[in-house]
């Protein structure tokens, strides 16, 4: 009986061996890559909206603040959407006959809202908190990106949790002082960027947020600031340093007594913060009632 | 009795269960077998001793009975669907795309409304024994939770099952929707032009042929609204029924007193408690419970002293009160009078005894009692029962007049009701009239009086001759298919009204969220009747109190002019009335006690019935009158005693089920006056011999929920004695009824060499219990002796916290521990009911409940111990004990239950994937498993209700108690914040808020100052299986009971 298979069958079987288990791991690396694909997570794509708002123009043409519209999210889990009034109070005014504006209009005449679609949109057994967030020093460029930059809004990262892990593993590479949470073009501490902090004693129930006192420029030392009334507690460094342009190095009179360090990497300005902000230890920040009840 | 169809059929039964081994131990065996055994015997159920074919059946497994197999009936179409969504979902679920979530902000957002932030109102649950002040949780102006009003006086934010479950009977979908006349959809103005057109009509004659029949009234403003509207209309009538109501209490109170007076007892106060078949720790049925637990418990606390309070229950039917007595003593429901008679007479306040023949161990009780009684003249307190005779309440006035504890532990008052009545009375000739043709409009407020009144009024009939019947009610119900026009009502938490609670105390109802389903309320109805009909419910609650609220802003201006000055008073009354909604009640509206002489003849004891079956009636602890039974919560717990759950039954004694050859679930038959009702037959221990136990509630032929439940005891209910009969027929109809009763029972399987006895015929529970301390006790003068009972003997021992192979977990700063004081513990349910709305707990339905299926995350355990017919019961709140070493953690293969820094099994649903391990690694079987898609995600008005703070589980999800982990890690985050550590008391977990005893107490037991802390330093302090090392969180308070060491010695009770 003359054989059935070729040699050369032996080459093929070995081939087609070594071939499924490329194909198993083939697979499972696409479902990994899908999984993490702005497909799944929605990461970087232009949701269909019913008014193509433009968040640069609003904020980095205009300079309108946050919180002008997300007005909880100091105080709140949720940052909160604007109600069409708050649109209304400029736009009653202003770009009265705009087409685009049609469906801000229909919602005030009306009284029925305006359906926005979620852009970042977490699972509903995450529960994620806005204002611990903020008033521990993660701004909302952290999360949100640029949105300065922004015409049409969309995620700037996964959202998933291996992201949010990342810094809840090891948060000191991401935060910064409280006075810098609404500032987009914060990029952290860096030999160019150096960032000098003072902390301040404060009291128990004092918030944290006040125990630290920032700027972005050279403060200028052993200056008796006995007249800067009212001594601001809780210096807020956007009255110092957000609104003055680079070539202003002058230094900045802050208030005396108080001890700068000069900080010139993200770490270290961190593992300051993590101390004067007490900001829970990763084995509490990483456990998962923080996140999943 | 049975006849001959029965028994054929019961032949049958016989037949199929044969190849089960032969039980049928008698009950004289069954007492001869707790005879023998010695110490403390603990049994959870009646077939556990009876050794049933049932109980032999059930194996040790993960979850009782059939909970892990699928018995659901399921279509091949059905099953296809299933299977290729399983498929369709494995190993892709965590793949899938989430929908596109929609955003609908507000087009004016409310000022001072934070989303996100919960915003809490003060209100009053209005209830037919007084209303309920309580404090509502709202999320974006939903409320979602409801709890007793801490800063309250009544309650001080104690709360019960009932109180908790309006939420869900708000939103509940079931409720009526529309104005309907004759079944067709109308429009409010539709009715108010017929009815308004028809007061014009009768103007003129002062309003002949109107009536009016109303639940019990409790609002002034409502009281004030007839009593104005009667000035128009003299000869209308206003009618209040409801089927629990005080009728008895306020026909002696006008004998007594001359006039309707309510009793208030002060029960921190009192050493000595008695009570003469009055439940008053079973619920808000009974008028003043959140104040009479509270107090009650107050004097079992034990801190820093040795001072207790005693009490004794002298009942007809068992309940949860009479398992906390020190001495319970089960009479036959007849012999309740002749009992407290005799009892006054013993004690010095009646006309001698009544020559009733008491058995020896009555006679030795009554002696005891009544010389208790004297011995603390003063600081005693009689409790009458609501459902008692006149005369018991008339012994009680006597005696607490005799013994001087007027104006100490019982202070007389003015009735909560505004408007006192004999109800039955008014009710029948209500009938009367309708017969007689006299009724030409009948409106019907918040009644249900088709379903719910005595049978042998034939109300259905009544109906027949009344020209227009209106009903105002929340569901359409029995009487609303028969009424002419049905106008769907405003729920409290939709109306303004006030209410009082039982002290006096006025509350106002304020709404908590628009009408869902534009329902109008019972003032817009009775204000019609005045001159100004227009006014609405927000105004004339406003007016009733003009004279009250008003004055009082922080800085009174000096106005100047009379225009101004009528401004600034008006300013006045606008901030003082918001301090009363803000504050939840009116300052200064309790009553004070009148000064009131109770003149008692004492009469003649009615003679006692003979040897007949006596038939109770009690309402439903849970679904009350009925006008609950559509509530999915209050349906699903199980009762305190009987652990019913989805059912009534005709409950009796061990005894009675064998002299009429029945068994646990065997469908009886009860028929009195000529009608019958057919109920599952349902042995309650410590039910007098010869007695039936009816509970009314049940039956309802309406609602998706309620209809079908049980049967409807109303239907054999007799006016002229509606809580008791003599004279009953009980009759085996040889069918089964098979009762709903999710008592879970692990048979003891393990061998004598493993801690077992090995004949495989006790519960787990009922033998360690004993064996290992679950339910240790001791009275009061060995408590004295030996404060650390708790703590000493075998199987009472804790290992260290180095005794184990693995380094300790370390808790740097908070760990969560709770304290359970069962000498508080009254078992009433509110914890369980509490759990469910704020963790969205799913109801399962009778048949998964059945199965075991239940998802309560917290239970109460009752344990019974001692003789059969007259036993303790012992109630453990269990839930999820927080183990420091925990079982479940250790097998979970995908790391779903894990340990906290702070302690807490948390239990991450989404990482779930169904194995079980951990639940059957679970030494207390606190977790519960979705085996089916419980929730309800579809329907509107239940997403409204839900907690948006904890995950709605889906099927194939372990569950289990977090300690509300969602309420610590808010306050972690406020408190992080701030820059502080959480105060004490500041989390306060839902089943610690509910309880209306404070039992529960929570919080972190590395802050030494705590008082969770300082309670687990207490000597009495004991962990339940704590032998196996799982060092849990959640501790236990040992009983001590107060017994009345003489009285015990005669009575022979209290055996060591």
């Amino acid at each position: 009986m003359p054989q059935i298979f070729d040699r050369s069958s032996n080459a093929l079987a070995r081939m087609s061996l070594i071939l499924t288990g490329l194909l198993i791991i083939a697979l499972g690396l696409t479902l990994d890559a899908l999984q993490r694909s702005p497909w799944v997570t929605r990461q970087g794509q232009r949701a269909d909206q019913p008014v193509p708002f433009s968040h640069k123009h609003h904020v980095e043409g205009l300079g309108l603040q946050c919180q002008y519209c997300h007005t909880t999210v100091e105080e709140s889990s949720y940052a909160g959407i604007p109600p069409t009034h708050t649109c209304m109070n400029c736009h009653s005014q202003i770009w009265t006959d705009a087409q685009i504006l049609q469906p801000v209009r229909t919602s005030w005449e009306t009284g029925k809202s305006i359906t926005w679609t979620r852009v970042h949109d977490l699972p509903d057994f995450v529960f994620f908190n806005h204002e611990i967030h903020v008033n521990k020093g993660i701004g909302c460029s952290t999360c949100h990106g640029r949105v300065d930059e922004m015409p049409i809004m969309y995620a700037q990262n996964s959202l998933q949790m291996e992201w949010c892990l990342n810094c809840h593993r090891n948060p000191a590479k991401n935060l910064r002082p409280t006075s810098e949470i609404y500032n987009m073009a914060w990029t952290g501490a860096s030999e160019l960027h150096p960032v000098w902090c003072a902390s301040e004693t404060v009291n128990e129930g004092t918030p944290t947020a006040e125990s630290v006192t920032c700027t972005e420029t050279r403060p200028k030392q052993g200056v008796q600031m006995a007249d800067l009334s009212p001594p601001l507690a809780g210096f807020h460094a956007q009255t110092v340093g957000t609104a003055l342009d680079s070539q202003n190095t002058a230094p900045v009179e802050l208030p005396a007594g108080l001890h700068y360090t000069r900080f010139t990497s993200q770490e270290a300005l961190g593992v300051f913060l993590i101390q004067h902000y007490k900001i829970r230890p990763p084995r509490e920040l990483t456990s998962c009632e923080v996140c999943h009840r | 009795m049975s006849t001959n169809g029965g028994s054929v059929i019961s032949d049958q039964q016989s037949g199929e269960t044969a190849g089960t081994p032969e039980r049928k131990l008698t009950l004289e065996e069954v007492r001869a077998k707790l005879a023998k055994q010695k110490g403390k015997r603990y049994w959870r159920s009646i077939d556990e001793l009876a050794n049933t074919p049932e109980f032999q059946e059930a194996l040790e497994r993960e979850f009782p009975q059939h909970a892990s197999e699928w018995l659901d009936p399921v279509s091949r179409r059905g099953f296809l669907k299933v299977m290729g969504a399983s498929l369709a979902l494995a190993g892709l679920a965590g793949c899938t795309k989430q929908p596109d979530e929609l955003i609908y902000p507000y087009v004016n957002a409310p000022e001072d409304l934070i989303l996100g932030k919960p915003v809490y109102f003060a209100s009053a649950f209005p209830f037919a024994t007084g209303a309920v002040p309580v404090l509502i949780k709202s999320d974006a102006y939903r409320p979602i939770k409801v709890d007793g009003n801490p800063e309250h006086p009544y309650n001080q934010g104690g709360s019960d099952p009932i109180t908790q479950a309006t939420l869900l009977d708000m939103y509940d979908p079931d409720r009526a929707q529309h104005v309907r006349y004759r079944g067709e959809t109308r429009s409010w103005v539709a009715f108010e032009a017929e009815f308004r057109a028809m007061l014009a009509d009768k103007k003129a004659s002062g309003g002949k042929g109107l009536y009016f029949l109303s639940s019990t009234v409790t609002s002034p403003t409502l009281a004030r609204q007839w009593q104005e509207g009667q000035k128009n209309y003299p000869q209308a009538k206003f009618v209040q029924y409801d089927p629990a109501n005080r009728d008895a209490h306020y026909v002696a109170a006008k004998q007594a007193f001359g006039d309707y007076v309510d009793a208030q007892y002060r029960l921190d106060q009192a050493d000595v408690i008695v009570s003469l078949d009055a439940d008053f720790l079973g619920g808000a049925q009974f008028p003043g419970f959140h104040r009479l637990a509270k107090d009650y418990a107050s004097r079992r606390k034990l801190q820093g002293n040795t001072e207790m309070n005693r009490l004794y229950v002298v009942e007809a039917v068992t309940t949860a009160t009479g398992f906390k007595a020190e001495h319970r003593l089960q009479v036959r429901p007849s012999q309740v009078a002749p009992f407290a008679l005799d009892l006054a007479a013993a004690v010095g306040a009646g006309n001698g005894a009544v020559g009733y023949n008491w058995t020896s161990h009555q006679a030795t009780y009554l002696q005891g009692l009544a010389a208790d009684l004297k011995a603390n003249a003063g600081k005693c307190v009689v409790i009458p029962g609501e459902y008692a005779a006149p005369e018991v309440h008339l012994a009680a006035f006597a005696m607490n007049q005799a013994l001087g504890n007027v104006g100490k532990t019982v202070v007389y008052t003015d009735p909560v009701n505004p408007m006192p009545s004999i109800q039955m009375d008014d009710l029948k000739s209500l009938v009367a009239d309708m017969n007689a043709g006299k009724v030409d409009w009948l409106v019907i407020l918040n009644a249900n009086p088709v379903y719910a009144t005595p049978t042998d009024l034939d109300f259905v009939d009544a109906l027949n001759h009344v020209g227009t019947i209106v009903q105002l009610s929340s569901h359409s119900d029995e009487t609303s298919e028969v009424a002419h026009w049905h106008i769907n009502n405003q729920h409290y938490l939709e109306k303004w009204s006030d209410a009082r609670a039982y002290d006096g105390t006025v509350s106002v109802v304020q709404p908590m969220i628009a009408p869902l389903y534009d329902g109008h309320s019972e003032h817009e109805i009775l204000q019609s009747l005045l001159d100004n009909p227009d006014v609405s419910p927000y105004e004339a609650v406003r007016t009733t109190w003009k004279g009250v609220v008003s004055g009082g802003s922080p800085a009174p201006q000096k106005a100047k002019g009379a225009t101004a000055g009528a401004a600034a008073a008006a300013a006045d009354a606008d901030f003082a009335w918001r301090k009363v909604l803000h504050d939840g009640w009116l300052e200064n509206t309790a009553y004070t006690p009148k000064n009131v002489t109770a003149k008692v003849t004492l009469p003649k004891a009615p003679a006692p019935a003979g040897n007949g079956i006596e038939v109770v009636f009690r309402p439903d602890l849970h679904t009350y009158d009925g006008r609950y039974a559509n509530v999915g919560w209050l349906q699903e717990i199980p009762r305190p005693v009987t652990y019913l759950s989805w059912d009534n039954a005709v409950q009796m004694s061990y005894a009675t089920l064998e002299k009429f050859g029945l068994a646990q679930n065997a469908a009886v038959k009860v028929s009195l006056g000529g009608k019958y009702i057919i109920g599952g037959a349902l042995p309650v221990p410590g039910q007098a011999d010869d007695v039936v136990v009816i509970t009314l509630g049940q039956g309802r032929s309406t609602g998706r929920v309620a209809g079908g439940v049980g049967y409807n005891g109303y239907l054999i209910q007799q006016s002229g004695g509606p809580w008791m009969q003599p004279g009953a027929g009980v009759e085996k109809t040889g069918d089964i009824y098979d009762l709903c009763v999710p008592r879970e029972d692990y048979i003891d399987q393990r061998s004598v060499s493993h801690g077992g006895d090995g004949s495989g015929t006790h519960s787990l529970e009922g033998n360690e219990s004993l064996d290992r301390g679950i339910i240790r006790y001791a009275s009061l003068t060995e408590y004295k002796s030996d404060p650390g009972f708790a703590n000493q003997g075998v199987g009472h021992w804790t290992p260290g916290p180095n005794e184990s192979m693995f380094p300790a977990y370390r808790y740097d700063k908070n760990a969560w521990g709770m304290s359970i004081d069962l000498n508080s513990c009254v078992g009433c349910n509110a914890c369980i009911a509490s759990c469910y709305a704020e963790n969205n707990i799913a109801v399962v339905g009778r048949l998964q409940t059945k199965i075991g299926r239940i998802l309560q995350w917290i239970r109460i355990d009752t344990y019974f111990e001692g003789d059969l017919a007259a036993p303790r019961a012992h109630f453990q709140p269990m839930t999820c004990h927080q183990c420091e070493n925990a079982p479940c953690e250790l097998v979970c293969p995908v790391g779903a239950t894990v340990h906290s820094p702070e302690g807490i099994n948390l239990m991450v649903y989404n990482r779930c994937v169904g194995t079980r391990f951990c639940s059957n690694n679970c030494p207390y079987k606190v977790r519960r498993f979705n085996f089916l898609l419980y929730s309800d995600w579809d329907t509107p008005s239940l997403k409204l209700m839900r907690n948006p703070d904890v995950s709605v589980r889906s099927r194939g999800v372990m569950e289990k108690c977090t300690y509300c982990v969602q309420r610590i890690e808010a306050v972690k985050i406020e408190a992080d914040k701030d820059n502080r550590p959480i105060c004490d008391g500041e989390i306060r977990t839902a089943c610690q808020q509910a309880c209306p005893t404070n039992a529960i107490v929570f919080g972190n037991i590395n802050d030494k100052t705590s008082e969770v802390a300082k309670l687990k330093a207490n000597a009495r302090t004991y962990g339940v299986l704590a032998d196996l090392n799982t060092r849990p969180r959640t501790t236990y308070l040992a009983e001590v009971i107060n017994v009345n060491e003489d009285l015990a010695k005669e009575l022979g009770e209290y055996r060591a």
